[in-house]
């Protein structure tokens, strides 16, 4: 009996062995089909036809907090409600999300349904791997979108994806540290920023202005309201954008702005008036702002609800305020980061998968997601006036620009930005020259680019 | 059914089969599975250039043309954004060249220690050895706290060294991979006594006894009783912290992000070949560098074995 027992086990240990690496080998597909009882469609045959199968579509995320993710768990639930014939399998990919798409493409288990971030879109559309998103809405839907957010995402006439919401730059400033100053209005103008934080500087002790060591993307404004065209790199040949003087003169004033705002200021043993978080013990921008160890700070719409969070006592209107990025010799242009619904090319349900896009990204979604959320802004025209959007957040729609850059910069923007941001901070900490750091960027692109 | 099953498993040779082929078939599986196939099928891979979604398109030699390429350029003095490969594998050569000897040192001495007969050893052992249950990750984000330029590191060193001007270990290029090693023999000390202790106390009493008869002081006996006896645990852990060093990721991905820190100072091999395989999406290449990682642990490892390990058996 004993022994009998004892082969029973090891015939499971043997079976556990094989179930264990098969779960673990490969993700367990979801069931599509859900049977309906035999006895059900006995008893209603006038609307069998009616009776249809259940499609199950899986939707794959990032998440910015526990909050976001209940909000897309209870609109999930009220689409399956008003959608019984599909059920959402809501999946939340914390970490290197995109990098888990690529894999789950490799072995052929994508979601139907997942976040794409607008600088690793050109990968996924030039591979084939989105649904072209023109040939499921109706042209009235994607007319509702901002026009700006939708161009990175055509190609050949055709849409891939729809924003489902954004963030710009914009300049925030501590009024009590510009009041101390004897400073009554946000800088207009570039030349003003590094003016205005100069004078912060020197009457508070404060630096006036964090940045980031690197950081192309916060560059890139300062080029083009200057008169720069928008950086674009698709083959080696367009690493001469870094050859207009116009680049090479912002770029040098960009890079400038730290050398001589910190580690010049610092050998005359002056307050800096340019820093980055860490010189000040921050983790990042919204840090440094929101312990007041700077006065201002050039940074997006996410930063509104992480003061509001973790600053309750710095209180937007009175202790700080928001105003238009500064303007360049020929206007005024911010930055835009937004992230796309993309719907799987391999999709076997893209009619479903459609429905449910249109769902979240319609205006009942974007009402419930992004407006009252307060994160972000809504992708979606109209709801500038809304009363459930946060006064912050309406103040940064409010602002008139000449020109949005949407954060991309080609088939290989993630890198490029990257490598950029390297070679800039390296040129800001003074281990290279700004010609060598050109130089490397130039580089960098025909190396990227040449394949 | 279950009688003609146990009465096979009654025959005691067929039981021995049964009983050895079920025990070790979930090892084997596993290791079949990520072990055996991942290697092949990289090997695979590094001739093939792919983008994960469209099809595999074979290319022969070209992505270790790359690789060559690469370190080329580095030995002529590219920058390191140029020369990723070549950055990665200095920098891992010089931290596995500090990190080895002083971790296998540093655990000798810890279980020298902890060998003695003193009241409380328990506690040490413990202690000793608690650094290698934790994360890599969470001793990685302690450590940086510890590092900061107003951390508690440089406050240490400011009141023990006179006239010390604080680092900013972190954001410095020249102490980063300095900082990541030394977190890493913090890390792994611990782990590597633990196998000397064991080495030690299998040494039997009588040498010692008879080395004390004959006169030999604690230090002597050390030198020339212990260390000569735990030589073949000092090949096994130098050949171990030499694997582990030579692909050491989770440091520096946590301590100097992925793209190494400042200037490139804690770019890593492992690094380099995650960034080429997810952002630069280039599968194949990635393969390609980490066959020419294995062939460098490979040749390290059985080199030194080879000249150390063989003496012993």
């Amino acid at each position: 009996m004993k022994k009998v027992l004892f082969g029973g086990l090891l015939i499971f240990a043997l079976l556990f062995a094989v179930v264990a690496s098969g779960c673990i080998g490969g993700q367990t597909q979801t069931p599509t089909v859900e049977t309906k009882t035999e006895t059900q469609i006995k008893t209603e045959t006038k609307v069998e036809t009616q009776i249809q199968e259940k499609v199950f579509i899986r939707f794959a995320g990032w998440s910015a907090g526990e909050t976001e993710m209940k909000n897309y768990e209870r609109m999930i639930n009220e689409f399956e409600q008003k959608n019984p014939t599909i059920g959402v399998k809501y999946e939340v990919i914390t970490q290197m999300f995109h990098e888990n798409i690529l894999a789950s493409f490799g072995a052929g288990v994508a979601p139907d349904v997942f976040y794409v971030d607008s600088s690793w879109a050109p990968i996924f559309i030039d591979k084939g791997a989105l649904y072209p998103i023109s040939d499921l809405a109706d042209q009235s839907f994607i007319d509702k979108f901002y026009p700006f957010l939708l161009e990175p995402f055509k190609k050949n006439g055709k849409l891939y994806g729809l924003p489902k919401d954004w963030s710009m730059l914009a300049l925030f400033y501590n009024k009590k540290l510009f009041e101390q100053a004897g400073l009554t209005k946000p800088p207009e103008t570039w030349e003003e920023l590094e003016e205005y934080a100069k004078i912060i500087a020197d009457k508070t002790g404060k630096p006036g202005l964090a940045i980031y060591l690197g950081g192309f993307n916060r560059y890139v404004p300062v080029a083009v309201s200057n008169g720069a065209p928008k950086p674009w790199f698709e083959k080696p040949e367009d690493a001469s954008w870094f050859d207009n003087p116009v680049v090479k003169e912002t770029l040098a004033w960009y890079i400038n702005l730290y050398k001589k705002g910190k580690i010049e200021r610092e050998q005359q043993g002056l307050t800096p008036y340019v820093v980055q978080p860490g010189d000040v013990g921050a983790g990042w921008l919204g840090d440094a702002f929101g312990h007041q160890e700077v006065a201002m700070v050039i940074s997006g719409n996410w930063m509104i609800p992480f003061l509001a969070d973790q600053f309750p006592d710095f209180k937007y209107g009175e202790d700080w305020d928001i105003a238009p990025v500064p303007a360049g010799k020929k206007g005024r242009v911010t930055m835009a980061y937004t992230v796309i619904l993309g719907i799987n090319a391999k999709s076997e349900h893209p009619q479903e998968a459609w429905k449910f896009v249109e769902f979240l990204l319609g205006p009942e979604g974007q009402k419930e997601l992004v407006v009252k959320a307060g994160h972000t802004l809504p992708s979606m025209k109209g709801f500038e006036n809304d009363p459930d959007m946060w006064p912050q957040h309406k103040k940064t729609l409010s602002f008139k620009y000449d020109d949005m850059i949407v954060f991309l910069w080609g088939p290989k923007s993630g890198p490029l930005e990257s490598k950029f941001s390297d070679a800039m901070a390296a040129a800001m900490r003074g281990e290279m020259t700004i010609d060598e750091a050109i130089d490397v960027m130039k580089q960098v692109v025909q190396e990227e680019l040449s394949s | 059914m279950l009688s003609s099953f146990s009465s096979f498993y009654e025959k005691a040779r067929n039981k021995e089969i049964v009983a050895g082929l079920s025990l070790i078939s979930i090892a084997v599986i596993l290791n079949l599975v990520f072990g055996y196939f991942a290697m092949i099928f990289a090997l695979y891979l590094s001739f093939f250039k792919w983008d994960y979604i469209g099809e595999m398109q074979f290319v022969g030699l070209k992505n270790f043309e790359i690789v060559i390429k690469d370190l080329i350029r580095g030995l002529h003095g590219a920058p390191y954004l140029l020369s990723p490969f070549y950055t990665g594998l200095k920098n891992i050569l010089i931290y596995t060249a500090i990190v080895v000897p002083v971790q296998t040192f540093l655990a000798i001495v810890l279980a020298a220690f902890a060998n003695q007969k003193i009241k409380g050893q328990q506690f040490f052992k413990v202690s000793y050895f608690l650094p290698a249950t934790t994360s890599s990750v969470i001793v990685a984000l302690i450590f940086i706290w510890l590092f900061m330029k107003n951390g508690f590191i440089n406050f240490a060193l400011a009141h023990v060294v006179p006239g010390f001007q604080p680092i900013d270990w972190i954001n410095s290029r020249e102490y980063l991979l300095l900082a990541i090693a030394m977190v890493a023999i913090w890390g792994t000390s611990g782990h590597f006594m633990v196998s000397f202790l064991a080495a030690m106390q299998a040494i039997p009493k009588e040498i010692y006894e008879a080395a004390m008869l004959d006169g030999a002081g604690p230090i002597r006996r050390f030198f020339f009783i212990t260390i000569p006896m735990l030589r073949p645990m000092i090949v096994y852990v130098v050949v171990m912290g030499l694997i582990g060093a030579l692909q050491m990721f989770d440091l520096a991905w946590v301590m100097a992000g992925a793209n190494g820190g400042p200037g490139g100072a804690g770019y890593t091999v492992a690094l380099d070949i995650y960034n080429e395989a997810f952002t630069r999406i280039r599968p194949g290449v990635a393969a390609a560098k980490s066959w020419f990682l294995f062939a460098i642990i490979f040749t390290t490892t059985y080199l030194f074995q080879k000249k150390y390990g063989r003496a012993m058996r």
